[in-house]
This record gives C-alpha cells, structure tokens and sequence, in this order.
C-alpha cells in the first residue's frame, strides 16, 4: 500500500485533523482514482454487515454450562490435590488415621469430582464413566428429588427450560428436562451412541438399550437412529416405565 | 465450586454476539461456530487468571482466532485457505482491464448484496484482510479494538480492511455481471 492509501484508509477512518480532512474532501472531487476507492470501500463494508447474524437461542445457557462444568472441575481437581491441612501438622499414627479418613472421604466425593472432570473437552476417561454419559449425569444432578405422586399415570410431560446444547467426549448432546407430575427427567440426545459405563447392563427385549446406574442417578438408553439417554434420580425398576412416556424418537 | 467463574461470565458473555460473529467466519470445514464459540470460552477461562482486564472483546477475539487456527491445522487444513490457482483466477482486475467505471462496481455491489455471494467472496480475500473486515465490518469492532485482538498496529488493520473491502467489493461487482 502506498503512502496515497495509507492516507486515504486513515481520512476513511475518520483519523486526520480537520485541515487535513477538508483538503481530502476537496481532493476527492478532482481525483477519480480516490473516489473509486472511497465508494469501493464503503461498498465493501456494506457487503461485509449483511454477513451478520443473530446468535442462536441457547448459545449462551450452552457456554456459561460449559464453564460451569470447567470451573467445577477444576475445584474438584484442586480439592484431590490439596492434602489435609491437619494431617500436615501431626505426625504418628494420629496423623495416618487421619490421612486414611481423608482418603476415604476423597473417595466419597470422588465419584462426584470424577463426573466433573470428565466434562473438560478432551477431558480424561477416568475410571469407567464415559465423558459423554458423564456430561448427561452432571447435568441431571441438578434434578430435585420427586415430590407428590409416585406412579402419575395421567400427568403429560412439560418441558422445563430451554434446551442446553454441549459437546462431550467428541459427542454433540441436546439436552432437555420433562416434568411428569412429581419427577423430572433429563432426556439427552445424540447422534452417536451414548458409550455403554461399566456395569451397565443390557435391557432385554430392547435391542441395544441399555440401563446403569450412578449414586442417586439411574441411566436409560435406547439406541435407534439417534441415541437417547434418560437421567433421573429414580429407582433402576421404575425408569423403564418413566422412560416410555417421555416424548423419545 | 468457586465464584470466579460467573465474574469470568460477567465480564465476557456480554461479549458473545460478537464472538459468534468471529467464530462463523472463522470456522473452517466441519467446524460448527457454537462449538468454536464454547471452545473459545473455554479456554478463555482456563487463562482468565492472567486477563488483566484488558479488552475483553479484542481478548476473545484473539483466543477464537487462535482456537479456529489450531483446530485447523489439527484437521491439516487452514479455515481461510483458498488454492493459489483459484485466488489468481478472482483476482480483481486493475482498473485498464477492467474497464468498469467506479460507479459500476459500487452500484452493482450494493444493488445485489446476497449473503451467500458475499460470504464466498469474502472466503477468496487474503487471510489478513478477511479477519480485519470479519472483526471490523461483521463483528462491529473498533480498529484498536481489532489490532489489539491481532497484536498489529492500528494502521495496519485501517490499510487492511480498506484494501479488503475494496477487493471484496471488486468481487462481487464481478460476480454480479457475470450472473446479471
């Protein structure tokens, strides 16, 4: 770009002095090569503003779910790493039982931290939990118990919420929370196969459905053309049945 | 779970809008923009303790640029690249060859503006000017804001966008009298 250019991008830009500007406008009424470019150049950027777009509904309950889940794990990550303040200071075998009751407590709350960890893009697959079903169960934690009727046949499935898009262990998951009168679900979709856990157990009769559980949370999942997974804090023998009048594919 | 998470949401999801502006022009085959966007804050937030804050605009400009790069060279391919054979072939013509008065390729440009001509238009500009004109003219922002998410100087992103628009806009005048 020649120093004529430079000029003009600044005098465009809105940079030059008064002086300066008034002498480019009266410039740009004798010289066809400047008045080209200034109308090529506003004409570009117009060109350029039809590019925008609205962002998409769900985009920022996806993203602030997204660091949620970092920031989660992360304080779980610094938690496991941080040995007991007390079990520092006191030695003998005072000091190892308490290294050992903190040790069973790290275990207590590792099954938690492990889920969290899981949700970090390219996150590890500790244990036997695969990220993808451990970004399902994260989400479902957040599922209050079930209040009021137990078995409510008549009750029609109601949408709480918007639905959260994330990606997990490579895999894109649409989620969406039903109320089916005092229980809320967790219904996550995707198209690839939900990973079976370890000790998960096929369901007979369902082809390639499969159930498992994890703390409170029990897992449901059918496979057709997409793979749907139920979460919900209820017992493993009544999610079959909650399952079937969720609105699946 | 500690609090500085929603400060880091506080201070950069207001942001967000323009940076899926940025990550649709940014993202490169098979990228999806909402997945460069997650990504983009992601790693926002794992360097957010060392944010001093700054630009936090121009800041997750540079980390979405820098996250759509790496996941391209990843898949071995640049989302901006476009084959030297077929950049020589939309090369804007000087104005001799041309022989289009200037207010040809202004009046053709803005009486046809199709979004689908302009964003593979925009796909054939050199890299440095496509990113200024995304951040500047798509994304809404400022030149220092722009040259802070570049790490250039201002001047270079005014001389940049200005060439780029002009190109593009040469682009487009030539594909609306090919297709009129």
């Amino acid at each position: 770009m020649d120093s004529h250019e430079r000029v003009l991008a600044a005098f465009l830009a809105g940079d030059l002095d008064p002086a300066d500007a008034q002498r480019w406008d009266e410039h740009l009424l004798q010289c066809e090569r400047c008045w080209r470019a200034v109308r090529e150049d506003r004409a570009g950027r117009q060109a350029a503003q039809v590019l925008r777009q609205p962002t998409p509904p769900g985009l920022a309950d996806r993203v602030a779910f997204a660091v949620e889940m970092a920031a989660a794990a992360r304080t779980g990550a610094e938690r496991q790493a941080r040995p007991p303040a007390r079990a520092l200071r006191r030695g003998g075998h005072g000091g190892q039982l308490r290294w050992w009751l903190a040790g069973a407590g790290a275990v207590a709350s590792g099954l938690v931290i492990t889920l969290m960890v899981l949700l970090l893009p390219g996150g590890r697959q500790a244990g036997s939990v695969p990220a993808a079903v451990a970004a399902v169960a994260r989400y479902a934690q957040a599922i209050p118990p079930r209040t009021g009727e137990q078995h409510p046949q008549r009750a029609a499935p109601v949408e709480v919420g918007h639905p959260v898009t994330v990606t997990a262990g490579g895999q894109r998951i649409v989620l969406r929370t039903w109320r089916l009168g005092g229980a809320e679900a967790v219904v996550a979709v995707s198209d690839h196969p939900f990973p079976m856990p370890a000790g998960a157990q096929g369901v007979s009769g369902r082809g390639m459905a499969w159930s498992a559980r994890l703390g409170r949370l029990g897992l449901y999942c059918l496979n057709g053309q997409t793979s749907e997974l139920v979460a919900a804090p209820v017992p493993a023998a009544e999610l079959a049945a909650l399952a079937a009048r969720l609105p699946l594919a | 779970m500690g609090a500085d998470h929603r400060v880091f949401l506080e201070a950069t999801l207001p942001h967000l809008e323009v940076v899926f502006q940025v990550a649709r022009l940014a993202a490169g085959d098979g990228q999806e923009p909402e997945d460069l966007v997650q990504e983009t804050y992601l790693r926002a937030y794992a360097s957010f303790g060392s944010f001093r804050g700054g630009n936090a605009r121009a800041w997750l400009a540079a980390i979405c640029l820098n996250v759509a790069r790496s996941q391209a060279r990843r898949r071995r391919r640049r989302p901006w690249e476009v084959p030297g054979s077929a950049l020589l072939d939309v090369m804007p013509r000087s104005q001799a060859d041309s022989g289009e008065s200037a207010a040809d390729v202004a009046d053709v440009v803005i009486a046809g503006l199709d979004a689908a001509e302009v964003s593979r238009c925009l796909a054939l500009l050199p890299e440095p000017q496509r990113v200024c004109i995304v951040l500047m003219d798509v994304a809404g922002y400022t030149a220092r804001e722009a040259a802070e998410a570049l790490g250039c100087p201002r001047g270079t992103v005014l001389t940049r966008v200005h060439r780029g628009r002009r190109r593009l806009a040469q682009l487009l005048a030539e594909a609306g009298v090919s297709h009129g």
